[in-house]
């Protein structure tokens, strides 16, 4: 991030925000803030993803084990006990403290290899999360799932919307911090020459443990707000289809920006709510993920630093004849 | 004993299935350096072709050839269009199959519909046999020999062969294959060819195995695959039938006498064999 975006972008978000705050009163229907929360879960989702992805430059493909895990904690606490705010302050807790751990391990395991290891062995370890909420029946319902009560203060459709656009700008402004920290420099020093960083004296395998620790965490709560969302939760959750939803929004908006992966999830989510509907009109929108995975494969092969990337390496070559920033090309920088 | 040997037939047919399908991606590796995520995607497409031409013609082993030849031609394209821009790029190229395994299982849906679909074993090799009280079911024996047959076939074409023995150099040292004036980018696409077609087969053949099939059955079987692949080393093609047969076994007995565990067993072989010995059993480099 260089000086020209700090200060005038930084008014572009916080009247962005405001006017999201403000939206559920001047625009009155239920679907829509329904549609809304959604998006705001799966950015934060999506912001969690694009740590790994866009700024360490590892391709995680079990990221949806986080996800589910934070749904069904905050499920069975809701199910097991009271449907109280206290509770609901526990699980996430719970949650926080479990997706750490597991992020920890999985992370301390696995990060050692090289990248398609790497992604085979987290897929095998979301296979196995997937395995045990399936087999786990007695606290889980297998498969079916169950349907839990939530406390009061998240009844209302408004305040969850609230909550959800505070959680994804809370995420956001922390995930900022945390990138433009002299840490956050370390780990996309890692995504553009691993040896190069390793040779400067960093443990490269602590600060990507840290960096899968903080996107654990916050993709843990993505699926708290998701469950919570739905009032239900079953296996699901732990499906490669989470993982892939986070990668699509991250590579459509854009690798290596945050903002990229909030546009990102706005428009995945609202193609997704319009082109159902269109499924009236003509069968083939049924299968909206096409057209995704098709943009997707031709994103990663020609425009690999998404929407906002693009825009704003066009942007810097217009007002000067300055290299476009370096890290509008992760994808291009995985070589080893 | 009659459970023992139903249960050992059963793990090697699956064994042989799953087989067909990481022998492609072992080799894939092996040579090109890429893993082909959308392994998966080519063998339920096999599956789904195979079936349509069997049903249409009523013939199986047209079925067969049909399955074989929509994988060759898939595989061509893959390798010719998705692959080739992403060569050297181990991220775009996790991230490009990837999204091609989305496409061609929704593809998949698009042409035959969401629905499962059944798949009749032909007369010829329904039914059973007996020998002294042992029930052996026909249809898997003939996976069996197929497999096998394709795996004597492939390890011929490696060893005994000028194209072999090229693939061989291949993976051992790419470049100098290249400066000895070979064309290493019509290698990997026939290697990529052979390997697609293999998977094709493989899904094909699990069709009147299963009963059904249906899109995902793609991803299910590919993940078994590169579990396969990591136990038996990459790019090892001994090592992957090696792998394959143990963890076809180790799936039909656990799901007898342990079904809750019998995928967890396989990952967690998988992960133990990568955190001990990251280039697997039989991998010569990493």
């Amino acid at each position: 991030m260089t000086r020209i975006f700090t200060d005038r972008m930084n008014i572009i978000y916080l009247l962005v925000a405001a006017f999201l705050a403000v939206f559920p009163f001047i625009y009155d229907s239920r679907s829509m803030l329904i549609l809304f929360s959604q998006v705001f879960i799966f950015a934060v989702l999506a912001m969690s993803y694009d740590i790994l992805l866009g700024y360490t430059g590892i391709v995680s493909f079990g990221h949806a084990m986080f996800f589910g895990i934070g749904a069904y904690t905050v499920g069975i606490f809701m199910k097991r006990f009271e449907p109280e705010t206290s509770y609901f302050l526990l699980a996430v807790l719970v949650t926080i403290f479990l997706t750490a751990v597991v992020s920890y391990f999985v992370g301390l395991l696995t990060l050692r290899l090289k990248s398609h290891y790497y992604a085979m062995l987290t897929m095998a370890f979301a296979g196995l999360f997937l395995v045990l909420a399936e087999k786990w029946r007695t606290v889980t319902y297998g498969n079916d799932g169950f349907t839990f009560r939530v406390p009061d203060f998240l009844k209302d459709r408004t305040d969850f919307y609230l909550l959800c656009l505070g959680s994804m700008v809370i995420v956001f402004m922390l995930l900022k911090r945390f990138t433009n920290s002299p840490l956050g420099k370390v780990l996309q020093a890692i995504r553009e020459n691993e040896q190069r960083t390793e040779s400067l004296g960093y443990s490269v395998l602590q600060y990507k443990v840290i960096a899968s620790i903080v996107s654990g965490v916050i993709a843990g709560i993505a699926g708290i707000l998701y469950a919570v969302s739905l009032r239900f939760v079953n296996t699901s959750v732990f499906t490669m289809d989470i993982t892939l939803d986070a990668l699509l929004m991250t590579i459509i908006g854009g690798v290596g920006t945050l903002v990229g992966a909030i546009i990102g999830a706005g428009i995945i989510e609202f193609s997704h709510h319009w082109l159902t509907e269109l499924a009236k009109v003509h069968w083939i929108f049924e299968r909206w993920i096409i057209f995704f995975g098709i943009i997707y494969i031709l994103a990663v092969m020609f425009f690999p630093m998404g929407i906002v990337g693009s825009i704003k390496k066009w942007k810097f070559s217009r007002k000067k004849k300055v290299p476009a920033p370096v890290h509008s090309d992760t994808i291009n920088q995985g070589k080893s | 004993m009659d459970v023992l040997i139903n249960l050992s037939l059963n793990g090697l047919a699956t064994g042989m299935l799953i087989f067909l399908l990481a022998a492609g991606l072992t080799l894939i590796f092996g040579l090109m350096d890429v893993l082909n995520f959308a392994h998966g995607g080519l063998f339920a497409w096999g599956a789904y072709s195979g079936i349509w031409v069997y049903t249409s013609t009523g013939s199986f082993f047209a079925g067969i050839i049909g399955a074989i030849l929509t994988g060759m031609i898939l595989g061509i394209v893959t390798e010719r269009w998705i692959i080739k821009p992403v060569y050297g790029n181990h991220v775009q190229q996790i991230l490009i199959t990837l999204g091609l395994m989305l496409v061609l299982s929704e593809m998949l849906k698009v042409v035959w519909g969401p629905n499962q679909i059944s798949a009749k074993t032909p007369d010829y090799l329904s039914g059973s046999w007996e020998f002294g009280g042992i029930i052996i079911i026909k249809y898997r024996v003939f996976i069996i020999a197929v497999g096998f047959a394709v795996f004597l076939a492939v390890q011929y074409l490696l060893k005994k062969t000028k194209i072999g023995l090229v693939v061989r150099a291949g993976v051992m040292n790419k470049e100098m294959v290249q400066s000895l004036g070979i064309n290493i980018q019509k290698v990997f696409m026939f290697v990529f060819m052979v390997g697609a077609g293999m998977a094709s087969l493989g899904g094909m053949l699990l069709g009147p195995y299963s009963g059904v099939i249906y899109a995902d059955m793609g991803m299910e079987f590919a993940i078994l695959a590169f579990i396969v692949v990591v136990i038996g080393g990459m790019g090892s093609f001994t090592g992957s039938v090696m792998a394959a047969v143990l963890v076809g076994l180790s799936g039909s007995f656990m799901a007898y006498y342990v079904p809750d565990l019998a995928l967890a067993a396989n990952m967690l072989l998988m992960a133990v064999v990568l955190i001990f010995r990251p280039h697997g059993l039989f991998g010569a480099k990493g």
